[in-house]
């Protein structure tokens, strides 16, 4: 791309962005009016991150993530700070749509068309981007993006996570990546530092547990677009500061709950959201779920509890057992479609629904996503078989199907207000 | 009622624990010098050549009680058999196998070697999965010498001749307790090799090999002698009765491994398994480790004839995280 292509490119791509989220945030704010004051906070984050630009810099490396398979315990304690790269922006979409093939999924496109645009408003500087090699397409995009100029980290992983050679093969893989950082960083990795790190981001995922708790109350404390977006912060924001936001906005929610101020009816449909996620600012099917009078309660997705939801502990206070501690976290509990089984999922799926007291489940797959694809026939049956009514949606960034999906969901949403009725 | 609960839950069961084996290996090895004398029957390595010991392993009189003839089983020595097992079972399915991490002296002694490898910073090591099942049948061919030698020697076992006398407590005569435990008491005289007969020379020769062993192995791995220890074996037995259990709830589970990593005898079921409710393995020692280190919301539950004592919650995960650098 010739230099002046790319500048207009830029400057066209960041108008577009800039519209599009201020187009999410102000569906989020206007058309739910009861949010609860903590949510200003996360709303403030985004219109920045999104509006003004510029990422949060503070002189620490960055090093970029691409899956939630990559263990952020040890980026931090190498002293660098973790930067979750998914997009879900429209704008970008359409820049990747130039360079990678037709079937790529809308992440993957948003993704590396934002990369590809190198600038720093949208990403930062990135001192080092860490590929898990999980989808196909994630792990064709490594050379990709050393084409762009980025330093790269494939981070090996294993196609199953149930054999103990799977588990040895990730452990090396880990340790590997740990040694990596150091270098990147100048930073070594020591125990304090790691046991810092492992406590820090402890104490963030509490505090999203907190959050992930509130939203079992039988009467909605929180919309589950508003918790989304809770959970998207955390891809760029200030480990600390997060975590005071989210144990902010879980005292406010449980002083709600003392005082009776729920954010939906008794009688709106609870769904549980999974498949391919949901990336800030393309919330288009929850917030369709949302507008339609349901109210998301829980999600499987990892752009919010998959990323968050798992804790690791360790036995003694070494790198020895600290490393596998964080390695086990990131790949033992995973969910993600790309390996070989469903069936964790499928018990993780079916759990969800009872404690969250789900009356359906929404699957989204982005088109494209081969794996959620695929696996949404094993999932499908195993909900069917626990009469759990689910509602499979392929769509992508593209605002054109609104229309058609506005009236599925709503189809949706309409079906289980027996349920949803009976339950309350 | 909730307040205890939730005490209890938010505790740190590793510093209780450690405690309470402190206490314990007090009263077992020195509790005869106060008069205390809990029997005979003990199911955990209470060495009866540690003088001062506050009641005795079960393993020893069980050896000198199956020597008999087939015929007494049934008369009055028969008896004293049935008693003995009788008390053993009725101490063990008290604290289930809780005796093994919270009351056993050599499991103790086990746990200390431990705590002096962590303060040289040096690593444990595991074994691999397949390793792992093939060392702990050990046990179980322990348990069955433990009790085939004793009874060949009062009796022709398939025709064979009677075995020496001197096999009469073959297992004690190997086993790390005898040799260790009476340090304790400031006894080393069972740090010897006994010349009296040929038996003897090879079982206490082995069983100076097997001391070093122990401490060697215990050095770099967590709880070495537990994985073969006959007195697991025999416990497991009757473990399905005991009213102290281990329980979760497979639905709960992510299989995040926790609760596998912190396992000192490196248990996987516990992590894997997520189907069976009593998840108690024949190597488990219920130190309860792994429930403090799950953080899924009542998954892995302790409890005593049902009331739940010891549950894994969030809440006291989270408690025992934000404790962890005070305490180390």
């Amino acid at each position: 791309m010739d230099k002046e292509r790319l500048e207009r490119l830029r400057k066209t791509t960041g108008v577009h962005l800039a519209m599009e989220a201020k187009e999410t945030l102000r569906q989020m704010e206007e058309d739910f009016p009861v949010h609860p004051a903590a949510m200003q906070y996360f709303y403030e984050q985004f219109r920045i991150a999104y509006g003004s630009g510029g990422a949060n810099e503070d002189g620490r490396k960055r090093v970029g993530t691409l899956c939630v398979q990559v263990p952020e315990e040890l980026v931090r304690a190498a002293g660098a700070v973790p930067v979750r790269l998914c997009s879900g922006a429209h704008a970008f979409d359409q820049v990747g749509a130039e360079f990678l093939p037709a079937k790529s999924c809308s992440l993957m496109k948003a993704t590396l068309g934002m990369l590809s645009l190198r600038s720093t408003a949208f990403s930062g500087t990135l001192d080092l981007v860490v590929n898990p090699t999980t989808c196909d397409q994630k792990k064709k995009a490594g050379e990709l993006l050393e084409e762009f100029g980025y330093r790269v980290y494939n981070l090996e992983m294993p196609a199953s996570r149930d054999s103990e050679e799977a588990r040895e093969y990730w452990h090396r893989s880990v340790k590997n990546f740990g040694a990596a950082l150091e270098r990147t960083t100048g930073v070594r990795i020591t125990k304090q530092r790691l046991a810092d790190a492992i406590r820090a981001t402890g104490l963030a995922r509490a505090a999203y547990r907190r959050l992930h708790g509130l939203q079992q109350s039988r009467q909605a404390l929180i919309r589950g677009t508003d918790a989304m977006l809770v959970t998207n912060a955390y891809f760029f924001d200030d480990l600390d500061r997060w975590t005071g936001a989210v144990n902010a906005l879980a005292d406010e929610l449980e002083d709600r709950q003392d005082r009776s101020v729920f954010v939906a009816g008794k009688h709106a449909a609870r769904i549980l959201f999974t498949g391919s996620p949901p990336v800030f600012p393309n919330l288009k099917l929850p917030l369709l779920i949302e507008q339609a009078g349901g109210v998301i309660v829980a999600d499987e997705v990892c752009s919010s509890s998959r990323l968050l939801y798992d804790l690791a502990a360790y036995d003694e206070q070494a790198l020895y057992d600290m490393v596998p501690a964080v390695a086990d976290r990131a790949l033992k509990p995973c969910t993600c479609p790309v390996f070989s089984s469903s069936q964790d999922r499928i018990r993780r799926l079916l759990d969800l629904a009872q404690t969250f007291s789900a009356d359906g489940v929404v699957y989204q797959t982005i088109a494209g996503c081969m794996p959620y694809d695929q696996e949404q026939r094993t999932v499908g049956r195993a909900l069917a078989a626990a009469n759990i009514p689910l509602l499979l949606v392929e769509t992508d960034y593209g605002p054109d199907d609104h229309g058609q999906l506005s009236t599925r969901v709503e189809a949706f949403i309409e079906s289980l207000r027996g349920k949803a009725r009976k339950r309350a | 009622m909730n307040a205890v609960k939730r005490f209890l839950n938010n505790g740190d069961i590793n510093r209780f624990r450690f405690w309470f084996q402190v206490a314990a290996f007090g009263l077992l090895i020195y509790g005869g010098f106060l008069a205390v004398d809990l029997g005979n029957s003990l199911p955990a390595f209470s060495c009866v050549f540690a003088e001062s010991r506050a009641g005795a392993c079960y393993l020893y009189p069980l050896q000198h009680q199956v020597n008999m003839p087939w015929a007494q089983f049934l008369g009055g020595r028969g008896v004293g058999f049935a008693v003995g097992l009788a008390t053993f079972i009725l101490f063990f399915i008290l604290f289930n196998k809780a005796w093994c991490g919270y009351a056993c002296p050599l499991g103790t002694v086990q746990d200390w070697v431990s705590k002096v490898r962590t303060a040289l910073g040096i690593r444990f090591s595991l074994y691999s999965e397949r390793t792992f099942r093939r060392l702990k049948g050990i046990k179980y061919l322990l348990l069955a010498l433990l009790v085939l030698l004793p009874l060949g020697i009062s009796n022709s076992l398939v025709g064979a001749p009677k075995l020496p006398h001197d096999l009469a407590t073959a297992y004690c005569m190997i086993c790390p307790g005898r040799t260790v435990l009476p340090i304790f008491t400031g006894d080393i005289s069972q740090l010897a090799i006994d010349f009296s007969s040929k038996t003897m020379t090879v079982l206490t020769g082995l069983g100076m090999a097997i001391t070093g062993i122990f401490f060697a192995g215990s050095f770099v791995k967590r709880r070495f002698f537990c994985l073969f220890c006959p007195m697991s074996a025999l416990q497991y037995a009757f473990s399905k009765a005991g009213l102290l259990r281990l329980t979760k709830i497979g639905a709960k589970c992510t299989r995040c491994g926790n609760c596998s990593r912190v396992c000192d005898v490196g248990i996987r079921e516990i992590a894997d398994d997520v189907t069976s409710k009593n998840i108690v393995q024949d190597d488990c020692m219920m130190c309860f480790k792994c429930v403090a280190a799950c953080p899924e919301e009542k998954c892995l539950t302790a409890s005593f004839l049902g009331i739940p004592v010891y549950e894994a919650t969030v809440e006291g995960f989270a408690n025992r995280a934000r404790r962890r650098n005070v305490h180390g």
